[in-house]
């Protein structure tokens, strides 16, 4: 049960970004004190003062873990439940109401706390100036423009880079495997993709052999390979039966001519 | 440009038209625009489940032309009803669906049964001298409203500007919309809902975890309509729609604990109910002069939202980074949506008021709509529920209120019992 509880506290640590020197949840905590010390309403205390405590508490009580983890079949979306205190809105209302009549004052103390507590969203290194109206890498459509037949659908292995975004362009495109595989945690075993991305230097002949084979890639071989220019392979690719057949920034796009010629 | 008439159409009248009728349940002084068209929204939602998740579940072929056509023709339906519902008020003399009224007395709608009207003639004569006042005093604050709150409410719009900036010319890239955004463009593409491995094209069975929270399908259904890609629709129009309905949420919170509060002159009328019923409002619920606030809260939410970014779990996180998934919305648009509820309900008023059969409406379809977003946001809703429901009764000394809530809560039972039935059927077989 304590090592349980400890579980709770690393992923309140982690969703509060302690580790990072924010500290939004101090703003939170020492507001819901305030409220607990000078909110009259019993409405509004029960909301926002009796509830979040209890769901605190709750979010601590390693019986109810074991309960929510055993309902749910799922450990990794306890972090979820720190959703329902609403810490803006909770912090939001106190911080007003701590201020009181000095709005304007108060207003420019808030925002400073909030600044200097938490941390700038748009600073995320997963938020980038957009490429086109998909919101995607250019590259990904660039090479599915230039592959995807007029009817049907094809298989294409691509890199790692490319397999979030190329179905989310277009869903005639399939991969031998998918984004399951970039998730060490999940765990997952695909023959093609330790051939692809875990070989140091990709073994040609077998690398060859697993594309064609249909079994391994979800009932059709690969059409395309798409690979990086840098990616070091013991021969090129062009040897056993395949042809460039174009490049887009630093990835080539490799067609398999057998399939085309059979 | 039919693609822009198409969205407009599906995303502001539809749901504004069918935001109507639970409209015309609640009462006229509650109404205002946002709030039919944040009803409108949670009714639409809550349709497309019912529609959506039998599709899901027994249609194998083409199950997203099935439940496609049948959400546009009730919505449709929907829609035109409201309309015939604010026409039957505006013939017979009682306006007021949209933007509310203060005419207790006579206004109420032509939908209601008897025992409201009498009930709402009840409720005129003791509320008249508190709430009337409070609406007239809202109006002259409008035109008085000194050159601080301009400048405060315009300083919160430029935020939410600037959040809308870049939602529009910055991507964020997640992980997730390897899933959500194709499960979208496949039911766009291939006509197909959770048939299909979104991560590679394979076929595949009905992944419990997924199926029943539709919200990407309802993405598609938006896809569709307009004719636009489904990936486009997620990244781009969505936060059009998402971000301001949210900030619809935490205004109308606002309201509740800003604006509505009493002047000096509702004050002064508080205190006369108060000396002729010998009860009232509670001592200190509310502070004169706090209208002001307002401005002040919803940039300080803005703010949060803004600088929420203590790590990526966090609501906020999810709120500008993939406002386009459901578990984004559970998050930033349903939790509140029920704090609003709450509040509304129970917020100082008196228990009479609590009869207004169109909070509960809505409350129920929040409750819907939380499962279009996630399977996972129906289990911790449900927690709030419980939790918020249990504080109020203590708060209330009265052991209805968990009746009443728990009643609101029958679609979560119900789709948790399918969510049960499905992730542990191998254990009958």
């Amino acid at each position: 049960m304590w090592g349980i509880f400890l579980e709770s506290v690393v992923i309140f640590k982690n969703y509060m970004g302690f580790h990072e020197g924010s500290y939004l949840a101090g703003i939170y905590l020492f507001i819901l004190l305030y409220l607990w010390l000078t909110e009259k309403d019993k409405h509004r205390r029960a909301i926002f003062v009796y509830a979040p405590t209890l769901l605190l508490l709750m979010f601590f009580c390693p019986l109810f873990r074991k309960l929510f983890v055993r309902v749910l079949d799922d450990s990794e979306t306890y972090y979820r439940l720190l959703w329902l205190l609403q810490m803006s809105l909770v912090s939001a209302y106190g911080m007003v109401k701590l201020c009181g009549r000095h709005r304007r004052i108060g207003l420019i103390i808030i925002c400073v706390a909030v600044i200097a507590c938490g941390n700038y969203v748009y600073d995320s290194e997963h938020i980038t100036k957009a490429e086109n109206i998909y919101h995607l890498p250019q590259e990904a459509i660039d090479i599915v423009d230039m592959i995807e037949p007029e009817e049907g659908r094809i298989t294409v292995l691509v890199p790692a880079d490319l397999i979030y975004y190329v179905r989310q362009y277009s869903t005639n495109i399939e991969l031998p495997y998918g984004r399951e595989m970039l998730i060490a945690r999940w765990d997952y075993y695909h023959a093609m993709y330790e051939a692809m991305e875990k070989a140091e230097v990709i073994e040609t002949e077998s690398f060859v052999e697993l594309t064609r084979d249909a079994e391994v890639n979800g009932g059709h071989p690969c059409t395309y390979v798409v690979l990086k220019e840098d990616r070091e392979i013991e021969e090129p690719l062009t040897d056993y039966g395949f042809e460039i057949y174009g490049q887009v920034g630093e990835f080539v796009v490799y067609k398999d001519m057998t399939l085309t010629n059979s | 440009m039919i693609s822009i008439i198409s969205l407009l159409f599906w995303l502001l009248i539809i749901p504004f038209c069918i935001g109507l009728i639970p409209a015309n349940f609640i009462l006229p002084y509650k109404r205002n625009p946002g709030v039919v068209i944040l009803a409108g929204y949670f009714c639409m939602w809550a349709l497309f489940e019912v529609i959506t998740i039998p599709a899901v579940l027994w249609v194998q072929y083409h199950n997203f032309s099935v439940a496609s056509n049948c959400f546009t023709v009730l919505s449709i339906a929907g829609a035109i009803g409201g309309l015939l519902v604010w026409q039957r008020n505006t013939k017979k003399g009682k306006p007021g669906l949209l933007f509310g009224s203060n005419k207790k007395k006579n206004d109420t709608c032509v939908t209601r049964k008897e025992p409201m009207h009498r009930f709402a003639e009840i409720k005129a004569t003791e509320i008249k001298n508190d709430d009337y006042v409070i609406k007239k005093k809202r109006m002259k604050h409008l035109i008085d409203m000194t050159w601080a709150e301009c400048v405060e409410w315009l300083l919160f719009l430029a935020l939410v500007g600037f959040q809308l900036y870049k939602a529009l010319a910055y991507s964020s890239f997640d992980g997730d919309d390897a899933y959500y955004v194709v499960e979208s463009l496949l039911a766009q593409q291939a006509d197909v809902m959770y048939r299909i491995l979104p991560y590679t094209g394979g076929s595949t069975g009905l992944d419990v975890r997924h199926v029943l929270a539709v919200f990407p399908m309802w993405v598609a259904f938006v896809a569709v309509k307009s004719g636009i890609h489904a990936t486009i629709v997620s990244h781009v129009v969505m936060p059009i729609v998402l971000i301001p309905l949210t900030y619809l949420v935490y205004y109308e919170i606002g309201k509740m604990l800003f604006a509505g509060k009493p002047s000096r002159e509702a004050g002064q009328a508080k205190e006369n109910e108060k000396k002729e019923t010998g009860k009232g409002r509670d001592k200190n619920s509310s502070l004169p002069g706090q209208q002001e606030n307002l401005p002040v809260f919803m940039i300080v939410m803005a703010m949060f939202q803004i600088f929420g970014n203590v790590s990526i779990y966090t609501n906020e996180t999810f709120f500008l980074t993939r406002t386009w998934q459901g578990k984004a919305v559970a998050g930033s648009l349903v939790i509140p949506a029920f704090l609003w509820l709450f509040l509304w309900i129970y917020d100082g008023v008196k228990k009479e008021k609590r009869a207004d059969a169109g909070l509960w409406i809505l409350f129920v379809c929040v409750n819907m709509t939380a499962g279009i977003c996630s399977s996972i946001a129906v289990f911790i809703v449900s927690i709030l529920i419980v939790v918020t429901a249990f504080c109020l009764m203590l708060a209330e000394r009265d052991i209805k209120v968990l009746f009443k809530i728990g009643a609101a809560c029958i679609p979560n039972v119900i789709y948790m019992g399918i969510y049960v039935v499905m992730a542990y059927s191998y254990l009958l077989s």
